[in-house]
């Protein structure tokens, strides 16, 4: 037993070491003298980040089917299984610049008026419905947006823990409910 | 005044606010010039100018002044000095932009204890120096090992996604260039929008004076990634990178007057 446990934890070493790097050691002793938060979080950057930083947000075609594969895999779902929770809370974190920031790139806010990195939100939910399909696609989209477009910009808010499954089930339904404001109140900036 | 003119007031108040959300960012900061240069008479770039000239006068304990020091075209030359920075160094065997060459000067050759120099000495300081290099063209070189070392790291961090909100300089600067998420449109830093000359500056919106070691720090802050210290590495990394991406720009103004 304890020699398998020696040979796994040898054998996951060998497989962190040949994952992908982007920085090398010598540019990460230089990035050393930026200070210890700085550094720490260049010294820890996951294999996936180093893998769109190498290829600069364009993946390659044949790296893509296991790139998706393992951005799915990190997505994990409310314990309740509902998909939809509460549009009030979801608001609240939508709205938030310091929580998610929803608002800062996503036009469609009744709050603050959107920016245009992201698609417009627009009326989500009244121009798509409430079926299971829509509620899964936005939660996972939200959850790990890389599952669905690999590098992008959008925060992965659940896979890198920013937000917890529930309160990302808040913000689909702050977005599909037709009781919520995002869909009964007009974006600021509308016309 | 009657309710009624107050009611003419607030509708002009209005309407300006609402033209001013159309207007392009950088006429915004020209008028804005304009207006604080009408009432005040003097531009708080002018100020800090000044103020850097008194220092760079200023004797160290060493006796000397700043006009002893090498800013890269030989002891006391200002004139487009600035314009050719980050570079390497003999003397200190080092790539320095402006900033860390102040800092070099005030220490090793004025005497200063590092910890007796203020940051905003400094930046008074580089506002001074980068005045002298108005109308210049930026020329940096990628000539020594160490420059080329440089260069290279502040590619890769550009480049870099990294944290926990897996962001990176080219993902918004690249990507996403003239698109909005905030106040203000991305720049595009390493071509047409030549920021690299727009640093150091004061940012009236925010009654700031900056160096392009405080915008990029500010950049990281912006998207809750972790700042690098001043003056360090990967700091002077991005630097190069971005002023040799801007190679050949005539600076409009130095310091420059921004949002």
């Amino acid at each position: 037993m304890k020699k398998a446990i020696l040979v796994l934890s040898v054998l996951s070493l060998v497989a962190w070491g040949l994952a992908q790097r982007y920085f090398s050691e010598k540019e990460l002793q230089l990035i050393q003298s930026g200070g210890k938060a700085y550094a720490g979080v260049f010294q820890n950057q996951r294999p996936d980040q180093a893998l769109c930083s190498l290829h600069r947000n364009r993946l390659p075609a044949d790296l893509l089917p296991q790139f998706l594969e393992e951005q799915r895999a990190l997505i994990k779902y409310p314990q309740n299984g509902r998909l939809m929770g509460d549009w009030k809370k979801g608001g609240a974190i939508f709205n938030n610049l310091q929580k998610a920031n929803c608002f800062s790139c996503h036009f469609g806010s009744p709050v603050h008026l959107g920016g245009d990195v992201g698609p417009s939100l627009e009326k989500y939910g009244l121009k798509r419905g409430q079926s299971e399909a829509v509620q899964r696609y936005t939660y996972e989209v939200i959850y790990n947006a890389w599952a669905y477009f690999p590098c992008t910009v959008m925060y992965r808010f659940g896979a890198q823990g920013l937000l917890s499954p529930e309160e990302i089930a808040d913000v689909v339904a702050y977005l599909l409910d037709p009781e919520s404001e995002f869909n009964t109140k007009p974006a600021v900036g509308s016309r | 005044m009657r309710p009624k003119a107050w009611w003419v007031v607030g509708a002009a108040l209005l309407l300006l606010l609402g033209l001013a959300q159309e207007v392009d960012p950088r006429e915004e900061a020209k008028r804005q010039k304009e207006l604080l240069l009408q009432t005040a008479g003097i531009l708080p770039t002018e100020l800090v100018v000044q103020q850097g000239e008194e220092l760079f006068h200023r004797k160290g304990p060493s006796g000397k002044t700043m006009a002893e020091c090498d800013f890269g075209l030989g002891k006391g030359v200002l004139e487009g000095a600035a314009a050719r920075l980050p570079r390497y160094f003999l003397d200190t065997g080092r790539v320095e932009d402006l900033d860390h060459r102040i800092l070099t000067c005030m220490t090793k050759v004025q005497g200063f204890p590092r910890e007796a120099v203020k940051r905003s000495e400094v930046v008074a300081v580089a506002f001074y120096i980068a005045s002298k290099s108005t109308g210049h063209r930026i020329n940096v070189r990628l000539l020594f090992p160490q420059e080329k070392e440089l260069y290279a790291l502040g590619e890769k961090l550009f480049y870099a996604r990294t944290g926990a909100r897996d962001v990176g300089c080219a993902t918004c600067h690249v990507t996403y260039v003239g698109k909005r998420a905030g106040v203000l449109p991305y720049a595009d830093v390493l071509g047409k929008d030549q920021s690299w000359t727009h640093w150091p500056a004061y940012r009236y919106s925010n009654d700031q004076t900056w160096t392009m070691q405080d915008r990029i720090r500010a950049c990281y802050g912006n998207i809750a990634h972790p700042q690098p210290d001043l003056y360090s590495l990967p700091i002077l990394a991005l630097e190069l990178f971005l002023a040799y991406h801007n190679n050949g720009a005539v600076v409009e103004e130095w310091p420059a007057f921004v949002r």
